[in-house]
């Protein structure tokens, strides 16, 4: 019903506002899981695992540095997915905080925009730090993580990756009504992405179907980014560049529909 | 500020209706409410008056008729519309990991309010709504009456032209309920319009100038709460109270002699323009009752007559 909404970036911006200014009181207390999460697999995985991966590694590099600049896709993914879940959940059920935003000149439609840029913004935010942490471990280790000083550009691609992620939790959020659900969407989403995305090993050595399959999800492409700017892109990451801002763009107004319905009798 | 006295209309329905899946909540109903009036929605649970309301600030759009606020059309103009009115919700949604004046602050920046600007109309309103000594609070740790005076400030803070309350004291103990009754009395002293909702007779009658009475998504009367007695109900009721025994024996005399009688649970309500004269009838009749209550009609009369005698949730 209606007309298809496009959201204010004035009214977006105001919402990302609010949560920032939420996000500055707390940053300190609920920031760390986010960070230790990635430190853990990459210690676990990265040094546990990969002392058993021969020598000569994955694509000339040893395994840590295989999976790192992976991890740091996969924790975008996460911080946006619980931000788009969980917490728009809350807001939105269990607080009403969107109903009492409706009343202002912020729309609906702004309110998931709004959203959106902010898990981008988080994801952005604790990606930033992850780089940083392995940039030193990488020299602490005396096996640098990070080469290429492309990863300068790390911090806006995971911001990008954070919205994608959003817009796909949004989505998943907008059709629910019983906060239980999101344990299928973690299960049967995220966690399969997780792992299936090439950070732990690469799929393109799968047989068919397996590397096609990945090529139409939406962590592969983000993982195939972070690792190209982490190491020196070829021209190939614009196709993975292209694919995340073409899946984004098509998949970014069905929520806002959805959610409107929802907030809007 | 000065009270103006100019009959401008600010709000007004026509043939205005709702309809979810074929469940039809507001059937149809027109109202005109002025410049600087308290109108109230009077009526009982699942009435239409929320619907209205929601209505009016764009949370529900219209699925017939036609409905302008501040002169605007509420399908094309949500924005502006919603840029000049401050709602006040039935249900708290006040903003909970934001203290007392963030809520206000934060609410500030949805209007584009300059933080400037926000800061002083922050200050000048908690301070209107008596919550000056909890502006650093966390918002859980209020009372029902304060995160209700909180919500009335907040409502206030892009400085409206029409308030619109839907049921601002349900759940409040009296005296919080009397604290948000003065507040809104100087709303409509500085000249704000007032739009509310209340199944409070009490409220109503004390509050509005004008208000209708709905029922079953239609406004079945519409006046001042003065006008609506006068056109509804003898001007004075006796309340006989007894055994259904007692009551029954003295439904024949009371019914002779009011001008009309109803009746719920224990009590007997006699509508009477003399009340005295109607008294000396009963005693004459001889028929004992325990307990006989004198008073004036009232609103809640008057709801009565037109919804009939039957739960009111």
């Amino acid at each position: 019903m209606g007309a298809i909404r496009i959201p204010s970036p004035r009214g977006a911006f105001r919402v990302w506002q609010r949560n920032l200014t939420i996000f500055r009181k707390y940053w300190k207390s609920i920031m760390f899981p986010n960070f230790i999460e990635p430190l853990l697999y990459l210690a676990a995985l990265g040094l546990g695992l990969g002392t058993f991966i021969q020598q000569g590694g994955i694509n000339g590099q040893s395994y840590i540095q295989y999976i790192a600049p992976g991890l740091l896709a996969s924790n975008a993914m996460f911080a946006a997915s619980f931000e788009s879940t969980f917490n728009t959940f809350v807001k939105f059920e269990i607080n009403k905080i969107y109903d009492a935003i409706i009343t202002t000149p912020i729309n609906a439609e702004d309110v998931v925009a709004g959203e959106y840029l902010w898990a981008g913004t988080r994801a952005a935010l604790y990606g930033t730090a992850f780089l940083g942490v392995l940039t030193v471990l990488g020299f602490a280790f005396d096996e640098p993580l990070i080469t290429s000083f492309w990863a300068v550009l790390i911090p806006p691609t995971l911001l990008v990756i954070g919205v994608m992620f959003s817009v796909m939790g949004t989505l998943f959020t907008s059709l629910i009504q019983r906060i239980d659900f999101y344990a299928y969407y973690f299960t049967l989403v995220v966690t399969p992405l997780f792992l299936f995305s090439g950070i732990f090993f690469p799929v393109e050595d799968f047989p068919a179907p397996v590397p096609q399959i990945a090529w139409f999800t939406p962590l592969y492409h983000a993982v195939n980014v972070c690792r190209a700017l982490a190491t020196g892109p070829t021209p190939a990451v614009f196709l993975d560049v292209a694919w995340i801002l073409v899946f984004t763009l098509v998949l970014a107004l069905v929520p806002v529909q959805i959610m409107r319905r929802r907030l809007i009798g | 500020m000065i009270q103006t006295q100019s009959r401008t209309t600010t709000l007004v329905a026509r043939d205005l209706k709702k309809s979810y899946n074929g469940f039809e909540a507001v059937k149809g109903v027109d109202f005109e409410v002025h410049k600087g009036e308290c109108f109230g929605f009077l009526g009982p649970n699942g009435a239409g008056k929320t619907t209205t309301m929601k209505m009016i600030y764009g949370a529900v759009i219209p699925s017939g008729g036609e409905l302008e606020v501040a002169g605007l059309d509420v399908r094309s103009c949500e924005r502006e519309i919603k840029r000049r009115i401050g709602v006040v919700p039935q249900e708290n949604n006040l903003d909970d990991d934001l203290k007392v004046e963030e809520n206000l602050l934060v609410y500030g920046r949805y209007y584009d309010l300059p933080r400037k600007v926000a800061l002083q109309r922050a200050e000048e309103l908690l301070d209107f709504v008596e919550l000056t000594e909890k502006s650093e609070s966390q918002v859980d740790q209020l009372s029902g009456g304060m995160k209700r005076r909180l919500l009335i400030a907040r409502a206030l803070i892009n400085d409206p032209e029409i308030v619109v309350l839907d049921e601002p004291t349900t759940g409040l103990d009296p005296q919080a309920r009397h604290l948000v009754w003065d507040r809104l009395r100087a709303l409509t002293v500085e000249g704000k319009t007032l739009v509310l909702t209340t199944h409070y007779m009490e409220e109503a009658a004390r509050l509005c100038d004008r208000l209708v009475i709905m029922e079953d998504g239609l406004i079945i009367a519409e006046g001042s709460p003065k006008e609506l007695v006068e056109k509804y109900v003898s001007p004075q009721v006796l309340e006989f109270r007894g055994s259904p025994e007692e009551l029954e024996r003295l439904k024949p005399v009371v019914e002779a002699a009011a001008d009309a009688v109803e009746r719920t649970g224990d009590t007997l309500l006699a509508f009477t323009t003399d009340a005295e004269e109607l008294m000396e009838k009963v005693r004459a009749s001889g028929v004992e009752v325990e307990n006989t209550v004198y008073r004036q009609a009232g609103l809640e009369d008057v709801f009565l007559r037109l919804t009939g005698r039957r739960l009111i949730e």
